[in-house]
């Protein structure tokens, strides 16, 4: 009975101190799952755990107020309002220079909530520490297509020079052992190798002439082919300053075209944005141990972002990004970009390809590439040249009629009016743009 | 004799081909064989154009290209002669603190010695959203969103945009959280940048960030800017507040 006694108190010792024990653990996790929550609604939009951002890192951060001798409890002081904490404080008056932008204040929080952040925040792993290591980046950089290309080449002239070498001493060869089998040597001997082969020439002249024949069409064919290609844009593609993958800005990370050409629907251009665009984003995303950080710190330099010292600053000596205009149209041409977009209603691709795969330098996609886009009109002539938008105001409709033209409206109001026109235009079931005068020469050349 | 001779212009022809051959090689900077280059180097101005080479001629002066810049200072986009809209165009009367030189790059801006953010809560939306206008502006807004917010902030306004999710960037704050935020407070934000954010003054017009503002207010409630059968707004309080014309 005794040991039974004993036994038993020993296992409600133990379950109370599994319980306690439990009961420990989900505080502790209660508390962290707080301080997470605050975390991410307070602090996350300033402050990083393992990184300085617009705030300092937070990892530790106790400890390196204690290390730097703050005051006990200041740091809490801080949280709430960091003037007063300035007021008591050396140490908090000197981490207030490290950035010129002002933390918020957050008076609301409670000591204990801000311990919660903190005990959450010293809890998270470096991110960093997980990530580096691995033996292939998926970020490099994709090789340079055209050295690639250039190498290819010049082993197909090199083996072609072997080939024509190899043919050149087999027929010299065969030559000189029908010159010393032939029957008459003296009359073989005395003929040259032009004579030889007129002689040849000659006798199989039916084929010869054909093949003269079908070699003259071919060069004319080449030539009037070379003469067309002249001053078709298509495959240019300029280097540019800076390596720029647009498929992981468009792609990956969903940018829609329009934020950095943000001129695209108001003007004519485009427009390549403004290095203060870049920065929007690259302030934060410096690509630190990852194969582009090279690019991102061009960047840095146009935009004179200083990172040396705490949260980084521009220091106002900024110099210009000279990018190379891809897609360029002869100075006789009128083309602008809003009327195409707004009005017209016509995708980006519909003209550049579909910019979220594309991993190279921006170039002037044939119109092979456009035609197997999803939803772009077929085209057949080549990019950028006048047959090409000619085919396109033959082919593309213009919704009229949709409240969202005046202009439209109103050619939508007369043609109701007039059922012959009205019949004539709607023959093949749309208002294509040529019919609304989108083939008259004024319309691209004044 | 006769075939040494033959041999040696052999030999050199098929060097010299070679050599030619070896100098065909593609240059990506060049556009190639054009019919009238003095027609594509256009001595007009034009953006993005490389004015080093005019007609033929290359000045090396100017070569130094003023390639992406951002609008000159206290310009306007013209607006057509609505005084409404022009009047919503004006610069913005509100300077950025000095900070932000150092902090967002506004180097060549009029600055302000004192914390114009908070006197911005003040500031009143000079768009007035009514049953008219209402679902107009919030399209609009939409459509701003799509294309200069979503991808960090997310298509519904929570931070968790397509930036966020690929891991590329953090610290987007949830619209919901910031519920407090005055009109004028968000426009100063957007115009001029905060914390992270940079500024997108030089990108979007007056107009086109006070649209923005509606349509973020949506995101803290679902109500903002509805009205029903008789023309009164679903939401009574903070719409009548933004009611206010002024530029």
């Amino acid at each position: 009975m005794e040991i039974s006694r004993i036994q038993l108190l020993k296992r409600f010792k133990s379950l109370a101190f599994v319980a306690l024990t439990f009961g420990f653990v989900g505080l502790t996790n209660f508390t962290k799952a707080q301080g997470e929550a605050l975390f991410k609604s307070k602090c996350a939009t300033c402050h990083q755990t393992h990184k300085n951002s617009t705030g300092p890192k937070l990892f530790q951060v106790r400890d390196k107020w204690a290390a730097g001798g703050a005051k006990e409890g200041s740091i809490i002081k801080w949280v709430n309002n960091w003037q007063n904490a300035v007021a008591v404080d050396p140490y908090a008056a000197e981490v207030s220079k490290w950035s010129p932008t002002a933390m918020s204040a957050f008076p609301d929080l409670k000591a204990e909530e801000i311990i919660s952040i903190f005990d959450w925040i010293d809890a998270q792993p470096d991110p960093a520490a997980a990530t580096t290591g691995g033996p292939t980046d998926p970020n490099a950089p994709p090789l340079d297509p055209m050295e690639e290309e250039g190498s290819v080449g010049w082993i197909w002239i090199v083996m072609g020079v072997i080939f024509i070498v190899v043919i050149l001493a087999v027929g010299g060869v065969r030559r000189q052992l029908n010159i010393a089998t032939s029957d008459n040597p003296e009359h073989q001997e005395k003929l040259t190798y032009g004579e030889e082969l007129r002689t040849i020439a000659w006798k199989y002249r039916l084929w010869v002439g054909l093949a003269s024949l079908v070699t003259v069409i071919a060069v004319i064919v080449t030539l009037f082919q070379g003469l067309y290609r002249i001053n078709i844009m298509e495959d240019y593609q300029p280097s540019q300053p800076i390596a720029f993958p647009h498929d992981r800005h468009a792609g990956v990370n969903g940018i829609d075209c329009k934020y950095c050409h943000n001129s695209v629907t108001k003007s004519k251009s485009a427009g390549i944005p403004s290095v203060n665009v870049c920065m929007n984003c690259h302030k934060q995303i410096n690509g630190e141990g990852k194969p582009f950080a090279g690019e991102i710190k061009k960047i840095y330099a146009a935009a004179g972002w200083d990172v040396s010292s705490g949260a980084g600053r521009y220091t106002g000596k900024t110099k210009p990004i000279v990018w190379n205009k891809v897609h360029v149209l002869p100075d006789h041409v009128y083309f602008n970009h809003s009327q195409h977009i707004v009005v017209g209603g016509v995708d980006c691709k519909q003209c550049h390809g579909d910019m979220k795969v594309m991993n190279e330098a921006a170039k002037v996609q044939p119109v092979s590439e456009l035609n197997k886009i999803e939803g772009n009109i077929q085209l057949t002539k080549p990019t950028l040249t006048m047959g090409w938008c000619i085919e396109c105001h033959g082919k593309k409709d213009v919704k009229i009629g949709d409240g969202k033209n005046a202009y439209y409206d109103e050619i939508h109001r007369r043609l109701k009016k007039d059922p012959a026109l009205y019949k004539k235009y709607y023959q093949d079931g749309k208002v294509s743009v040529s019919e609304l005068g989108g083939w008259e020469c004024a319309k691209c050349h004044y | 004799m006769k075939r040494n001779v033959f041999a040696i212009i052999g030999t050199s022809a098929l060097t010299l081909s070679l050599l030619m051959l070896n100098s065909c090689k593609s240059d990506a900077d060049s556009p190639g064989f054009e019919y009238a280059p003095d027609m594509y180097r256009t001595p007009s101005i034009e953006p993005y154009v490389d004015y080093g080479e005019v007609r033929g001629r290359i000045d090396e002066s100017k070569k130094v290209l003023l390639s992406a810049r951002i609008p000159a200072r206290n310009t306007i986009p013209y607006y057509g002669t609505d005084t409404a809209e022009v009047k919503l165009m004006l610069p913005y009367f509100r300077k950025p603190n000095v900070a932000f030189r150092e902090s967002h790059g506004l180097y060549g801006v009029d600055v302000s010695l004192s914390d114009e953010y908070t006197l911005a809560a003040a500031d009143k939306n000079p768009m007035g959203i009514n049953v008219l206008n209402g679902e107009k502006i919030l399209a609009n807004g939409k459509e701003l969103f799509t294309a200069m917010c979503q991808h960090c902030h997310g298509e519904k306004g929570d931070g968790n945009g397509p930036m966020v999710i690929s891991g590329a960037y953090v610290g987007v704050p949830n619209y919901a959280n910031l519920a407090n935020l005055s009109d004028g407070q968000m426009f100063y934000s957007i115009y001029y940048g905060k914390g992270m954010m940079g500024s997108h003054g030089s990108i979007l017009s007056k107009k086109e960030i006070w649209t923005l503002v509606h349509y973020v207010r949506q995101f803290q409630n679902k109500d903002y800017g509805k009205f029903d059968a008789t023309g009164k707004p679903v939401m009574s309080a903070v719409v009548s507040d933004t009611m206010a014309v002024k530029p």
